[in-house]
């Protein structure tokens, strides 16, 4: 593995892949979801399912209401469900699926939107993650400018690509997990996923295989 | 090892797949510079992607929807309301009630019981079964009669909009015996314009005669129209002893 050792050092892999972690969803002993714990999983899911609802639409307000709708109708679905039922229930797969189906609804009925993805980057979030002190203002331009270009460049994507895309690569999903949150074969979710960094390398330029993982992220897009 | 299967397996050998695939890809990738740019340019996707900042939702969004389901759960209607008649000066009403409070009331037009059954029950968004009248309905509804006034302790319109509420409660205020405009009603529960949304209302009334729709005319003075015909209406209003100033 020598030849692929230098392309993965200092590459941030996503949790998940690759390790004998059991999908994510229902830990075993655990009481099955309720609607009487439904505080709870709001709390315990919200960040996460908003984070992937923005991905896929680019705008705060629709990712608020997707996961407010998502979770009504968790509440619904979940209250009519047996205990056996809920038992089964492979809680955060099933939320995604969900989230991504409300995201689905609301992008089709609406029509493409030219997002203000300034809005995204969002310059605070920068300074938090920043562990050297406040960057410098341009420093925060130029890593906003290079943010946007790949938020830009996802929301390019058809949205079945996004989606896998979404869910591998910032959300940290296997390939197994992905093809049970979209109702795919394995098979169909990994050529989605091949597909997708195919495209999003056309978009970001062959200049994309010299990006420096250590140091400022998603920096030498420029 | 080909090019283009070296390509496809991208993703793969990142994760746990199997040693002997992992080790066909590195031998290829070494002598391969053209894959080996590949895969650096996939791996700078990948990594482009996975640093994109995760911004944070508000901070109320978690209350939002915690509120939300908790009005979901409010709204959840399981008291059924029971459905009987009752013979009354006027004839035959279909009366439903909740609990200790009146929740329907029709006129008996000889419509099958499971139509006026499964109608309340869409109305009132509510499961609607059959029952018997107990002894306090036959009273309330003796004394509804005798004064053409109904007490607001008796009835239950918790399930309609806070619109329709105050229409009716408006309309309640009118006297036995006279009339008021769809607009009156409106500019009483501070909505002018809405004269036309309170004629849905009316027309729409769950509580005929306890709330009486019946008394609101439009602003000509005429009856304008009835659930139960316009000549219900008029009988009904001769009954309070109301005499219509238009001939």
């Amino acid at each position: 593995m020598s030849a692929l050792a230098p392309l993965l050092r200092g590459v941030h892999v996503p949790p998940t892949v690759g390790q004998a972690k059991p999908p994510s969803g229902r830990t075993p002993g655990k009481t099955a979801p309720s609607i009487e714990t439904f505080d709870q999983i709001v709390d315990d899911y919200q960040r996460r399912l908003y984070g992937f609802a923005l991905r896929m639409t680019g705008n705060r307000e629709d990712a608020e209401e997707i996961v407010q709708d998502a979770f009504v109708r968790a509440y619904r679905a979940l209250g009519k469900m047996s205990l056996e039922q809920r038992s089964d229930l492979r809680l955060q797969p099933w939320l995604y699926t969900i989230t991504l189906n409300v995201t689905r609804n609301r992008l089709r009925t609406k029509r493409p939107t030219n997002v203000a993805l300034d809005a995204l980057a969002d310059p605070d979030a920068l300074l938090r993650e920043s562990h050297e002190g406040p960057p410098r203002p341009e420093t925060i331009v130029e890593q906003n400018a290079e943010v946007a270009l790949v938020e830009r460049a996802l929301l390019q994507l058809p949205m079945h690509l996004r989606a896998a895309a979404t869910l591998r690569f910032i959300e940290g999903r296997s390939h197994p997990e992905i093809a049970e949150i979209l109702h795919q074969p394995i098979g169909t979710v990994k050529s989605h996923v091949h597909r997708a960094v195919r495209i999003l390398r056309r978009i970001l330029g062959p200049q994309i295989g010299r990006i420096a993982p250590e140091g400022a992220p998603v920096h030498a897009l420029s | 090892m080909r090019c283009r299967d070296v390509e496809t397996l991208w993703d793969e050998v990142r994760g746990d797949c199997q040693e002997s695939v992992k080790e066909a890809v590195d031998i290829h990738l070494r002598a391969c510079p053209h894959c080996q740019e590949l895969y650096e340019q996939f791996e700078g996707v990948a990594y482009c992607l996975s640093c994109l900042p995760k911004p944070e939702p508000s901070c109320d969004l978690s209350k939002r929807v915690v509120e939300h389901i908790a009005l979901i759960k409010a709204r959840e209607r399981t008291t059924p309301v029971v459905l009987t008649s009752a013979q009354t000066p006027i004839g035959r009403l279909y009366v439903g009630f909740k609990e200790d409070k009146i929740a329907y009331v029709g006129i008996d037009t000889g419509e099958a019981f499971e139509a006026v059954r499964a109608r309340v029950e869409s109305r009132l968004r509510r499961p609607v079964v059959a029952g018997e009248a107990p002894e306090w309905l036959s009273r309330t509804l003796d004394q509804f009669f005798s004064t053409w006034q109904v007490d607001d302790r008796v009835v239950d319109i918790e399930d309609l909009t806070p619109f329709e509420q105050a229409a009716l409660r408006a309309a309640a205020q009118i006297p036995p015996g006279e009339v008021r405009s769809y607009s009156w009603v409106a500019s009483k529960i501070g909505r002018p314009r809405a004269a036309r949304a309170v004629g849905q209302v009316m027309a729409r009334n769950p509580l005929a005669l306890l709330f009486p729709c019946h008394r609101v005319v439009d602003a000509q003075g005429d009856l304008h129209n009835y659930g139960y015909g316009i000549e219900m209406k008029a009988r009904l209003l001769k009954m309070e002893g109301y005499t219509a100033r238009k001939a």
